[in-house]
């Protein structure tokens, strides 16, 4: 309780952190709330096309070009984004985290390959990997979080590995090996949890990043056809960008104060969880 | 407001359009001038026998004529043939050929090059040729000028084939003893039409220059044809706006912007010249799934698609309800005399009730998957029409996005979907258009836009196999007939619209639709005006 | 700094040093080689799992083939070889040099590549250089008003650039500047047949860039801005400093003849890692902006599976990537002597 006061004592001193948390939360509430004020199926062809915002009370935000509720979409939306997101970077870290252990602390050979596995896929530029993979494996809600998974993995590992290396050289791990722990054990008792600030602090970042990409994906076509994503309602609107511009711009600004929200939270967090590091 | 009535007039201008769909020639024609014009998206080769892709046949038809062409009312005109001459048991073709025509290298055309490009490159390599010649048996050539067909069974829809976007005139000397489909000459053609090949900078334009030797003398008018290759739809009407292209066609402009192009004063707006290339949006069933391979099940979601909606918002007017599956510009084949489906919830609950898929405590009664061509953005929208529609009367679908291969496959070679969302074209004939999506022989795995309902109905095939070699016109038009009626009945597939294409071009550029090919013409008439 | 080392180094270090360079050069060519393999054969893995193939797409568009038409096609094509028979083929083509060939296009994949290539080349200098340079000032400005309204002000914008999606943004600049305002065009990269001298042909192609290679850099932008800023921070509280401070030398001088230099050593490395971030950038903002590179390329590659091409693009983005990093990697050691090409 007192480590976790003195966490928020220091994540409270920056300004922008704070708004940024704020901002997340209210991402969070429209995500959990949001549907049950604006109940409806963001597919319905609520009301006639092309209806600009602040035209109707009903449809505050205006409709798109077949007559779909644009603020139902966005708050629907909102679920798929962070959902993809979370999920994409769980599933980044369980595969990097796996990686960079594996190779920090057992080196040699294991290090060798596995690093160079690492290197390869981040030799791939990565959006046009995800690109491929999505592609071929036929975009849906599992092959968009696998896709951003899989190239997004490497920093992480990285990450863990240096963590790892640094780690395992400190006193009280040696001193862990001299009394005869077991590896696993040590693994993840004694070095993971102290790697786990420089994680948290990735994490954050990686799940704006991961949104950004869906974004991508869903603005190129390949985004789950049967979700409603804000990538997804770019490209709808990008048809008809000449006449109804708005259908392409709300959502944008939807993906834009989440993604803001989550660097300035990553930031924040930083600060507060690595005090040693001067931020600037 | 202002919104809902730009739209309203958009469906009047569509309406209005359909009208004024005449090909006539307009005012006195003047040399000189680029046309410059819109390709989407870039072709693979620029020569229509060895690929018929729409693309492809967006530039093919300026630099490769046929033996005929045709007005909107399917008469023939001459081409590189000047006259024909069918023997009465339908049998014997024989065709008196153009003097004087050179190839753009300077070789001169003749009726050997009539042989080879039937016999070696549309017999055989032709993706619709090799159905619409199968009974052609040889070309006989007993002088330059003069090619005689000789058939084993009479196939009068031959002579509605013979344009040059369909079965191209190609020259001889150069595809001899090659492999046609890798001849290097397909990405820089040497054809006899009034425009030649002058360079193709990949991703970026294809540039085509006047035939100074064309055998028409004095034509064709413009200099240069440039095709400017723009894969975005906004930045398409930018270019046509902006006057930087003067000519698009097809999908060229998101279907919404067309209204507000309409009005600029440097633009027109023409449904005029695809009386030859007409298309209609179909919804097919797969029979072999178990709720499908019940016929009140499949007029049940029949009944739940709002046609009205789709051609309002989804084709903004550029496109009728259809009323059967044989386009109704096909006046002689088209009935509308057959069973209809209007949108009708009420309707559909009762049919699938009767079927015995009573809702579940969910409210679902079974699920489908919806899979679209992924050819246009309509398909897409109409298949989130359709879902939404189905789901009303408790049938839960899904949708399928694929890139082209995975749906191609999905739909003609797995037969791995329920409904599939499509648009085809009916071409010139039934024979060729229509028949591939009924006749049971037609379910060709691996066979794209073939029989992929796997609808098998011997009745059918029956009058499909009569119409075939079936030379007389009334007879033929009955037997079609009695096909739609069917069709109608059964539901393995449904028209949904009937696709009407426009073209948008600078008031200036004139000439563009002399015949019922417009876009696929040679544009030897095509002037601008100074 | 780096002068005081450097005049002290005698021939002989620098025969050694040059010896190490070498042993370094050639330790991380057979590295990149081994990785080039490896991607060729993990992208071919994938492309292969996949249903369909490039005659699937050619049939389709031409709406309707017989069974021996596409047999025949297969045939033609090698496409009815097993598939490590077709691999091995591949790698043993790559080798010599021959990236296969583009049934879909119809000429060879490393044509097609080299057509495309000089449009992406000048779409990404222009951003790098564009993102370099504005992150470089906007940091000096920043960090040389630490913790005023303008320093803050900075810090937002580049927070704002961070978040956008590059594609959106480009989007709302065709609305702006485009259509609204009509100030720049929003589609291709020159206008065809227009007659143009040289200099008006080169402002043709300017006015066309830049929207999407601002598009294209504002990310990178906002990682320079922020990176400058806390770069020249750190050395501003360096002792060096504290003594040309102490010495009265002005503000200005302190700041662009001592800081910058040093502050600008970190973020070479960060030009390397752009590429690859840029190469996959290029995907949307080339289909955005029309603009004929690799990236629209690589899209229209995927959606016709086109293996061949999309493997070549794949493998040649890749060789790029590797290719600017052993480059950042050999400047860096170039300007700073204290790091060891080790």
């Amino acid at each position: 309780m007192q480590a976790f006061r003195d966490f928020w004592r220091r994540y409270r001193r920056k300004t922008s952190a704070v708004i940024g948390l704020v901002l997340l939360l209210f991402v969070f509430l429209v995500a959990f709330v949001g549907p049950w004020i604006v109940p409806g199926d963001p597919w319905d062809m609520a009301t006639m096309p092309f209806l600009w915002p602040g035209t109707n009370a009903e449809f505050p935000l205006g409709s798109d070009t077949l007559g779909r509720d644009i603020l139902t979409g966005i708050i629907h939306g909102s679920r798929v984004s962070l959902l993809i997101g979370f999920a994409a970077t769980l599933a980044a870290l369980g595969l990097g985290v796996t990686v960079g252990a594996l190779a920090g602390y057992f080196r040699g050979w294991i290090d060798d390959v596995l690093m160079r596995i690492t290197e390869i896929f981040q030799t791939v530029p990565t959006f046009l990997l995800a690109v491929v993979l999505v592609a071929i494996f036929k975009p849906s809600m599992t092959t968009i979080v696998l896709a951003i998974s899989a190239v997004t993995w490497p920093s992480i590992a990285r990450l863990v590995r240096a963590e790892f290396l640094s780690l395992r050289e400190r006193e009280f791990v040696q001193s862990c090996v001299v009394i005869g722990m077991g590896e696993t054990r040590i693994i993840f008792r004694q070095i993971l949890p102290n790697c786990l600030p420089p994680i948290i602090v990735m994490s954050s970042v990686m799940v704006a990043s991961a949104i950004l990409t869906e974004s991508g994906l869903s603005f190129l076509g390949l985004g789950d056809p049967n979700l409603m994503s804000w990538g997804t309602m770019i490209g709808i609107g990008r048809d008809a960008m000449r006449t109804a511009w708005y259908m392409s711009a709300l959502p944008g600004v939807a993906i834009l104060i989440t993604v803001l929200a989550l660097n300035l939270v990553g930031e924040g967090l930083n600060d507060a969880l690595n005090p040693r590091l001067k931020n600037h | 407001m202002t919104r809902f009535s730009l739209r309203i007039s958009a469906l009047a201008l569509a309406a209005s359009l359909a009208l004024s769909g005449q090909a006539i020639a307009q005012g006195t024609p003047v040399r000189g001038g680029t046309l410059s014009m819109i390709l989407n998206p870039e072709p693979p080769v620029l020569v229509t026998g060895v690929n018929s892709a729409s693309p492809v046949a967006a530039v093919s038809p300026r630099m490769f004529e046929g033996l005929a062409t045709y007005t909107p009312d399917f008469k023939m005109v001459p081409v590189l043939a000047t006259s024909w001459d069918q023997s009465a048991d339908g049998k014997t073709i024989t065709f008196k050929l153009r003097p004087n025509v050179k190839w753009h290298d300077g070789k001169p055309f003749t009726s050997a090059d009539v042989q080879f490009s039937f016999m070696d490159i549309l017999k055989k390599v032709h993706s619709r040729g090799t159905a619409t010649y199968l009974h052609l048996i040889a070309v006989e050539t007993p002088d330059p000028l003069t090619a005689i067909f000789k058939l084993d069974e009479p196939s009068p829809y031959i002579m509605r084939a013979l344009a040059g976007v369909e079965s191209p005139i190609m020259p001889k000397h150069i595809y001899e003893g090659s492999d046609p489909l890798k001849n290097p000459a397909n990405v820089k053609p040497i054809g006899t039409g009034p425009f030649k090949f002058k360079e193709w900078e990949r991703g970026n334009y294809i540039m085509l220059e006047r035939n100074p030797d064309y055998w028409d003398a004095g034509k064709p008018y413009l200099d240069a044809i440039i095709f400017r290759i723009i894969p975005d739809g906004s930045a398409r009407a930018v270019a046509l706006e902006s006057g930087a292209v003067q000519y698009g066609t097809q999908y060229v402009v998101p279907l919404n912007d067309v209204a507000r192009l309409a009005k600029l004063p440097n633009l027109n707006v023409t449904t005029a010249g695809y009386e030859y290339n007409t298309s209609v949006n179909y919804l097919e069933f797969n029979l072999r799934r178990p709720y499908l391979q019940d016929r009140r099940v499949r007029q049940a979601i029949a009944h739940t698609i709002n046609t009205d909606f789709l051609v309002k918002n989804v084709w903004f007017g550029f496109a009728t309800k259809a009323t059967s599956p044989v386009t109704d510009k096909q006046k002689d084949f088209h009935t509308a005399n057959v069973p209809q489906y209007p949108y009708d919830l009420k309707k559909a609950e009762q049919l699938l009730d009767e079927a015995g898929y009573k809702k579940g405590a969910d409210g679902i009664r079974f699920k489908v998957t919806i899979d679209w061509s992924p050819s246009g953005e309509m398909f897409k929208q109409t298949a989130e029409l359709l879902r939404q529609g189905l789901q009303r009367v408790g049938i839960q679908a899904e949708i399928r996005n694929s890139d082209s291969p995975t749906y191609l496959r999905r739909v003609w070679t797995d037969n791995d979907f329920d409904i599939n969302i499509y648009s085809a074209s009916n071409i010139a004939d039934p024979v060729i258009g229509i028949q591939r999506f009924y006749w049971s022989k037609s379910i060709q795995k691996g066979v794209t836009y073939s029989n992929g309902s796997g609808y098998n109905n011997p009745e059918m095939d029956k009058i499909l196999e009569s119409a075939q070699i079936e030379n007389d016109p009334a007879k033929r038009r009955k037997l079609y007939e009695d096909t739609q009626r069917l069709v109608m009945t059964d539901l393995p597939n449904m028209g949904l619209v009937y696709i009407q294409w426009f073209t948008i071009h600078d008031k200036k550029v004139k000439n563009l639709n002399t015949t019922g090919l417009g876009p696929m013409e040679s544009f030897a008439d095509v002037y601008i005006e100074k | 700094m780096t002068m005081a080392t450097e005049s002290v180094g005698a021939g002989a270090a620098r025969r050694a040093s040059r010896e190490r360079l070498a042993r370094y050069l050639a330790r991380r060519f057979g590295q990149a080689a081994i990785t080039l393999i490896a991607i060729v054969i993990l992208n071919f893995v994938i492309l292969h799992l996949a249903p369909g193939d490039a005659i699937d797409v050619l049939a389709g568009e031409s709406g309707g083939a017989g069974p021996e038409y596409l047999a025949q096609m297969r045939k033609s094509y090698g496409l009815d070889q097993p598939i490590y028979v077709q691999m091995v083929q591949y790698l043993w083509n790559v080798a010599q040099l021959n990236f296969g060939f583009s049934f879909r296009n119809n000429v060879s994949v490393l044509e097609l590549i080299m057509s495309r290539l000089p449009a992406t080349l000048l779409l990404m200098i222009a951003s790098i250089l564009l993102s370099f340079t504005a992150g470089v000032l906007l940091g000096v400005f920043a960090a040389r008003r630490v913790n005023t309204f303008a320093d803050n002000a900075v810090s937002v914008l580049a927070l704002l650039c961070y978040a956008t999606p590059l594609f959106w943004f480009g989007l709302m600049a065709i609305v702006l500047f485009t259509v609204k305002l009509g100030w720049l065009p929003g589609n291709g990269m020159y206008t065809i047949a227009a007659n143009f001298n040289w200099f008006e042909a080169t402002i043709d192609v300017l006015r066309h860039l830049a929207l999407p290679a601002l598009s294209l850099a504002l990310f990178h932008m906002a990682v320079y801005t922020r990176l400058m800023r806390a770069s020249m921070l750190e050395i501003y509280g360096l002792d060096y400093i504290r003594t040309a401070r102490a010495k009265g030398l002005s503000q200005r001088r302190i700041a662009f003849r001592h800081v910058l230099p040093n502050a600008i050593l970190p973020m070479v490395t960060m030009l390397g890692l752009q590429v690859g971030a840029l190469l996959g950038g290029a995907v949307l903002v080339e289909t955005v902006f029309g603009w004929p590179g690799l990236g629209r390329l690589a899209f229209d590659a995927i959606l016709q599976r086109d293996h061949n091409l999309l493997i070549g693009i794949l493998l040649f983005s890749s060789a790029l990537v590797i290719v600017a990093n052993l480059i950042t990697d050999l400047v860096y050691a170039m300007l700073d002597p204290r790091i060891e090409v080790a």
